[in-house]
């Protein structure tokens, strides 16, 4: 279980984030939508700990994020994909996959090799397994980060608009897997401008906007003309995102 | 035969002072390759105190001219510490010194040079700092300054003539000592010359070799 409690972020005199309370239990495909800007990015940099909280509280697995003792534990269960894929450029495709099982988990190597391989051919890249990143097209690097993170087997997914620096075909590449492991039952945590397929296969769905978080619905509640539509604010970031 | 004429044991003389000059370039950048690195190291670990102590030495010794440093470490260190030293242990200490001034502010700006998002990511994964040092930042850097290094390198293998001033018998010495005799500066220096330039084309070479190494990873090898 995810717990965010009243959580705040500013940056100088920014308010970055004023007050989030968000739950996600274990199985949960919980979307994030909302403007550039609304905080849904520093939402997850605060749950795996690259940003220090200002008020509230986040525990993941009853780990406090706060705690430097207990961070490593909600980093150890906890598996982030960012937007701009962030591979180690310097080691293969496979390389990135075993790093943190190998050094982290202390996973023997031999193990570790062959289940990134596994992960790897899951994604359709076992034949690109000892290429480098700079060899692989965008939608193949976001490949790689998605198996680096499922590599930790980590209980909680983060997804950092995974898809936005890609163009659509990559895009659906990338998609096609994610929505594979939403329904083979994995936890995710999903923050995205891909309105139309968060709401194929998310639970709820969350809105952000300026930092506040105006909706968490069911996700087809979410859409209905009487839930999430009813409120102004969502309707126009709708009709805009759906032009 | 005339004293002024070549002999074949000029060509001896001359392997022995390349012999020193060599040996001495090799001593002093290992030493000054572990002592950068290791104030590198107290950088990215934010040390107190011995982090800025390293930044200070080491912009003090880069700063001020290398004979300067190589007649204080001759003259001076003997006074202060009321010892011995040789011409070859003073040229030791303060060529190391020098090259890990240089060393250490390479290494610097080739850490900084790894991005925020390669260490978030790290860090993010649960590696500790110094996993990421050595798994994440260090493989990058090497790669970032591999070609000043190549340049540093070159440069202190021309600083090493400098210590013949103070009596150690190195390349440019044993010049001089033909020069005296023969008195044929023009065939000297230019042989002199030409052996240091072999050796800076050696040092560049290998560098490039290496360099080629580290960046395999950044061809494009066609998907």
């Amino acid at each position: 279980m995810i717990h965010i409690e009243g959580v705040a972020k500013r940056f100088g005199s920014n308010t970055i984030l004023d007050g989030i309370d968000l739950r996600i239990a274990p199985g949960e495909v919980v979307s994030i939508l909302g403007p550039s800007g609304s905080g849904k990015s520093t939402l997850i940099r605060c749950i795996n700990g690259l940003e220090k909280l200002d008020g509230g509280s986040i525990s993941v697995d009853g780990h406090r994020v706060d705690d430097p003792k207990q961070l490593q534990l909600v980093r150890r269960c906890s598996g982030t994909v960012f937007q701009l894929f962030n591979l180690y450029p310097h080691m293969t495709a496979l390389q990135n996959v075993t790093l943190a099982p190998i050094e982290v988990l202390k996973t023997p190597r031999a193990q570790a090799e062959q289940e990134g391989r596994e992960l790897l051919a899951s994604v359709g890249l076992g034949e690109r397994a000892d290429t480098y990143p700079a060899q692989l097209s965008g939608g193949q690097r976001q490949r790689v980060g998605i198996c680096r993170a499922l590599a930790m087997k980590p209980r909680y997914l983060l997804l950092d608009e995974v898809t936005s620096a890609l163009d659509p075909e990559m895009t659906g590449e990338v998609l096609a897997i994610l929505a594979r492991l939403a329904r083979s039952g994995t936890t995710m945590l999903f923050v995205t401008h891909e309105i139309a397929f968060a709401r194929e296969i998310s639970d709820r769905i969350v809105f952000l906007d300026g930092g506040r978080l105006l909706a968490d619905l069911p996700a087809a509640q979410f859409f209905a003309a009487d839930g999430g539509l009813a409120q102004p604010r969502i309707a126009q970031f709708l009709s805009k995102m759906s032009k | 035969m005339r004293y002024t004429d070549f002999s074949y044991h000029d060509i001896v003389l001359l392997l022995q002072g390349l012999g020193v000059s060599v040996a001495l370039f090799a001593a002093t950048t290992l030493i000054g390759l572990v002592i950068g690195l290791a104030w590198a190291t107290l950088r990215y670990y934010r040390v107190p105190l011995l982090a800025p102590l390293a930044a200070l030495l080491a912009e003090l010794l880069k700063n001020s001219p290398v004979l300067v440093q190589l007649f204080l470490v001759f003259f001076g260190l003997p006074v202060l510490l009321e010892m011995d030293l040789t011409p070859v242990q003073a040229a030791l200490i303060t060529l190391s010194g020098n090259t890990a001034a240089f060393i250490y502010v390479i290494a610097v700006s080739a850490i900084e040079s790894v991005g925020r998002d390669q260490l978030e990511t790290a860090r993010v994964f649960g590696l500790s700092r110094w996993q990421t040092l050595r798994r994440i930042v260090m493989p990058q850097a090497a790669a970032f300054a591999l070609g000043p290094l190549a340049g540093l390198l070159v440069n202190q293998l021309q600083v090493t003539s400098l210590i013949s001033v103070i009596g150690v018998v190195d390349l440019t010495k044993v010049g001089a000592i033909l020069n005296l005799r023969t008195l044929k500066p023009f065939i000297v220096w230019t042989v002199i010359g030409l052996l240091y330039y072999l050796m800076a084309r050696l040092i560049a070479a290998a560098c490039a070799r290496v360099e080629a190494r580290l960046r395999a990873h950044r061809q494009w090898k066609g998907l």
